[in-house]
């Protein structure tokens, strides 16, 4: 539910953020598409044809005065010209589509004219060639005339001399026609080359070919000089210069109403790039203002987290100190435990010592050695007749059996009296052995010694023989063959004695069947050593099976909660582990120490 | 006249020196100022093309039978054009009008003889689907060579959108423009090695001029840069066996105007493009010279200057690959 609204949240966000970045590009699009630049560049296009145009005009003019032979600069403009348009019509994009038909009109306009512009050049150039080589070659026609009149004698050339000066007259009108194309002149030259023709006649053979070369050449400048004339006229008629100022007028029309939209667009922009800077501006300070109050809560939080470590510190040191403070209570505990054990144990065996002491006192108060007394007492009444005494007195004859019968019971008497003291010192070396038991085992060692797990589990059972017979436990020993092993002999017998100490309270409230532990020691796996203590006792709940070797968990009233809890350390600190099995309440409890373990005999 | 004298006298070591300089230049490669220009150099174009084009000229699939291609009629090593009246067309008829050079075509101010062609591109595809040349169209022009996977190659390498009428088009427009045939020896002389002619050959430069020649063959081209009609100071076609191509421009602009009107051709390398004119009447060089003579220019020249027009004519023959035409 709430990832969703976040996600939806998120989403509309990104939706908001993308549609104003889009309305800014859009703004922006619009109102920059530098379309100068393209009305620039289409114009500095129309203003390069124009420079062409004249150009071409000033060639043709150049081509009509003859200053020039060479054709070729009134074909490069058109061919420039040509390609400038071509690029001109490719930067047609821009345009207003609205306006794109008035635009592509002129273009067509504009096309047309050149066209026709070059067509006419082109019939110019034509006409123009004939024309400039015939008037260039005129003074030369003439020449070869005159030449043939100087060959003359003086009287033919009297005779033809009013020919001479009307072919003269001829080239010269021609001449003049070249420079002023009237009808007047072009007839006045017709009936110059008419009459050329009649004289032509009269005059000799050798005259005919060079007059008929010339009146060719003038017949083709009459012919040819209108006719360029009016190609002049007609090219300067050729709208293109016009056309183009048109396309001119039309680019700068058409720039004006794009800047128009432009600036509008400019303006959108303006307003909406304002409005976006004052809700960044708001957001900003929005920002700041929450980054102050993270700020804050951060340091707020902060406080109280060192205030909390100090705390947990504190309560850690506490916690520590009750248990160092339950450790002590706990040993003292189990000290007081063993001691209670050893002092029942030596007590027992001092039982047996006051039997011993009563019966040695009580043999020696009715010893038969007394008899031996009145015996002598008897013998030092006769000091003197002592062989008389014993053989005549009633008396004195009885001594000497009596002595005899004395000495056999002294004899057994002796006899009881040193089995008794045998069996005193006996129970006194037994007060000694547990004594130094409990002494050996009350040191803190962890030393590894070989050891005899067999005999380390009946020294366990005698620190609890007291309680164990007290309360008519019956113990069952499963031993299987176990090799003497190196091991921690303080930790085991301190798990063994709480294991076997545990077994019995758990059956202490039994009654109603016979109290039995049962002791197994065995190797599983090859190195693991196996020791496990069972009884039918009250069994563990299944609740309490998982904190049952917790620290401070006891189902006893007098318990402290730290026997199982230190069997299990002790376990782990063997690289072992310490189990407890239960089929639930009155169903009795099996505890079972793992351990690995090395044979000694592979230390030696 | 008088002052230059004193004004040189004053004239530093320096200045001496830079004119002296100038003077050296002036006789080693000034060009002269003529009517007549010399040629261009080879423009700088995109190598991938050039040899597209090269491939695509002596490539006879451009034709509908496969019997044609460019170079069947223009041959390079014998003037760019063949030396028949009428080359023959993809279905062995004659086409109708002599096949004039491909070389320097590119310096044409229009092509073919009544200019009906404003570029190159435009006069390719013209003799592509000529029914009388390569009779072929573009749709198996494009199909022929799209199938062939070194033209697939070929033109992707030069154009993005691979075998196309427009690329073929370009792509042989632009060898074309390398068909130029420089280093004539009348081009060195306008470049300013004015030795490289004899005596004889610059008086046929100099009738050429005078007798009006230059009149319409000038320029770079030495022609090629306008219409003219054939027969102005005469009737050329009276008495020929008339053709519809004698018509010329007017087959174009249906102009009275333009009735008889062809483009004038260029005279580079005219010695070796015989037959002449449009209809290949001229066999020989001394023949066109002749008919130009008669019915362009109306003059009669004498043998002597006709002569050496002609030999004037030969220094136009230029070089192609590095050896002469």
């Amino acid at each position: 539910m709430r990832p969703s609204r976040r996600n939806a949240v998120q989403l509309l966000l990104g939706t908001v953020t993308v549609l104003l970045a889009s309305v800014l590009v859009f703004l922006y699009i619009k109102s920059s598409t530098d379309q100068t630049a393209h009305y620039t560049q289409s114009r500095d296009l129309i203003r390069q044809m124009q420079q062409l145009n004249a150009q071409w005009d000033s060639e043709v003019l150049k081509a009509r005065i003859a200053l020039t032979q060479n054709y070729d600069p009134l074909v490069a403009p058109l061919t420039e010209i040509t390609r400038l348009w071509a690029e001109l019509q490719g930067h047609a994009s821009y345009h207003d589509p609205q306006d794109l038909p008035r635009w592509q009109a002129g273009l067509e306009a504009g096309e047309v004219a050149l066209e026709e512009k070059a067509r006419l050049v082109d019939q110019f150039k034509s006409h123009n060639a004939v024309l400039r080589n015939s008037l260039a070659f005129l003074p030369t026609a003439e020449d070869d005339i005159q030449a043939q009149f100087n060959r003359l004698g003086d009287e033919g050339r009297m005779q033809l001399q009013s020919v001479a000066t009307d072919t003269y007259d001829l080239l010269l009108s021609s001449l003049e026609f070249a420079q002023v194309a009237s009808d007047d002149r072009a007839a006045e030259i017709l009936l110059g080359l008419n009459l050329l023709a009649v004289n032509k006649e009269q005059m000799p053979a050798e005259f005919h070919v060079p007059v008929d070369i010339l009146s060719n050449h003038i017949a083709l400048i009459v012919r040819e000089q209108p006719v360029v004339n009016s190609l002049l006229e007609r090219i300067a008629t050729v709208p293109v210069a016009e056309r183009l100022d048109d396309l001119t007028t039309h680019l700068n029309q058409d720039q004006q109403a794009s800047d128009l939209i432009e600036q509008k667009y400019h303006h959108y922009l303006l307003v909406f790039s304002t409005l976006l800077v004052a809700m960044l501006l708001y957001l900003a300070i929005r920002l700041l203002r929450s980054f102050a109050e993270v700020n804050r809560v951060n340091r707020a939080l902060h406080a109280i987290n060192t205030n909390l470590e100090q705390r947990v510190e504190e309560r850690t040191r506490q916690l520590k100190d009750a248990q160092s403070e339950l450790l002590d209570s706990a040993r003292q505990a189990g000290m007081a435990e063993i001691a209670t054990n050893v002092l029942h144990n030596v007590g027992n065996v001092l039982n047996s010592v006051n039997i011993s002491a009563d019966l040695v006192a009580r043999k020696l108060r009715t010893s038969k050695a007394l008899g031996l007394g009145k015996a002598m007492q008897l013998i030092n009444e006769h000091p003197d007749d002592l062989g008389t005494y014993l053989r005549e007195d009633e008396k004195g004859k009885l001594l000497p059996g009596y002595l005899n019968q004395l000495v056999e019971a002294i004899a057994v008497e002796q006899q009881g009296l040193t089995d008794e003291l045998a069996q005193l010192s006996k129970s006194v070396d037994h007060i000694k052995d547990i004594v130094s038991t409990q002494q050996s085992y009350a040191g803190v060692s962890s030393v590894l010694e070989p050891l005899h797990i067999s005999a380390l589990m009946e020294d366990a059972l005698r620190m609890n023989s007291g309680a164990l017979s007290r309360h008519h436990v019956t113990v069952v020993k499963e031993y299987a063959e176990v090799p003497e092993i190196m091991a921690d002999k303080h930790r085991l017998l301190l798990i063994m004695v709480n294991l076997i100490s545990n077994a019995k309270y758990a059956m202490s409230n039994l009654s109603n069947r016979p109290r039995q532990i049962t002791l197994s020691i065995k190797t599983v796996e090859g190195n693991l050593l196996q020791i496990s203590v069972k009884d039918d006792g009250e069994g563990i709940p299944a609740e309490n099976m998982a904190r049952i070797f917790t620290h401070g968990f006891t189902t006893r009233k007098e318990g402290h909660g730290f026997g199982l809890h230190s069997c299990a350390l002790a376990a782990i600190e063997m690289n072992g582990r310490l189990t407890a099995h239960s089929d639930g309440p009155g169903q009795g409890a099996l505890f079972t120490l793992q351990i690995p373990f090395n044979e000694a005999a592979g230390q030696a | 006249m008088s002052r230059t004298p004193s004004r040189s006298l004053c004239l530093s070591p320096q200045a001496l020196g830079l004119v002296i300089t100038l003077g050296c230049t002036a006789v080693m490669a000034a060009p002269l100022n003529e009517p007549l220009k010399p040629l261009p150099p080879e423009p700088a174009l995109d190598r991938a093309t050039v040899e597209l084009g090269r491939q695509l000229f002596n490539e006879k699939r451009l034709s509908v039978n496969g019997s044609l291609s460019c170079a069947s009629c223009h041959q390079l090593a014998t003037g760019g054009a063949d030396n028949k009246p009428f080359s023959l067309g993809f279905d062995g008829k004659p086409v109708r009008v002599n096949t004039p050079t491909v070389f320097n075509a590119s310096l044409n101010f229009k092509q073919f003889w009544d200019g009906r062609a404003t570029t190159l591109e435009a006069q390719i595809e013209q003799v592509v689907i000529s029914p009388a040349e390569m009779g072929s169209d573009w749709k198996t022009v494009i199909d022929n060579l799209a199938a062939m996977p070194q033209y697939q190659a070929a033109f992707t390498q030069v154009y993005p959108d691979g075998v196309t009428a427009a690329n073929v088009k370009n792509a042989l427009a632009t060898y074309e423009r390398t068909l130029l045939t420089p280093n004539s020896r009348f081009d060195q002389y306008l470049l300013g090695n004015t030795e490289i002619l004899t005596l004889e050959e610059k008086y046929g430069y100099q009738r050429f001029k005078e007798y009006g020649c230059i009149a319409c063959h000038q320029g770079v081209n030495i022609g090629g840069n306008m219409f003219q009609k054939f027969g102005v100071m005469g009737d050329y076609f009276k008495g020929r066996e008339p053709a519809e191509t004698d018509l010329g421009r007017y087959l174009v602009t249906k102009d009275e105007e333009d009735r008889n009107v062809f483009k004038v051709p260029s005279l580079r390398n005219v010695a070796v493009t015989a037959p002449y004119f449009h209809n290949a009447s001229a066999k020989t060089l001394e023949e066109a010279v002749d008919v130009m003579f008669t019915f362009q220019l109306g003059r009669i020249p004498s043998q002597e200057d006709k002569d050496r027009i002609v030999k004037f004519l030969k220094t136009l023959t230029g070089e192609w690959a590095g050896k002469p035409l």
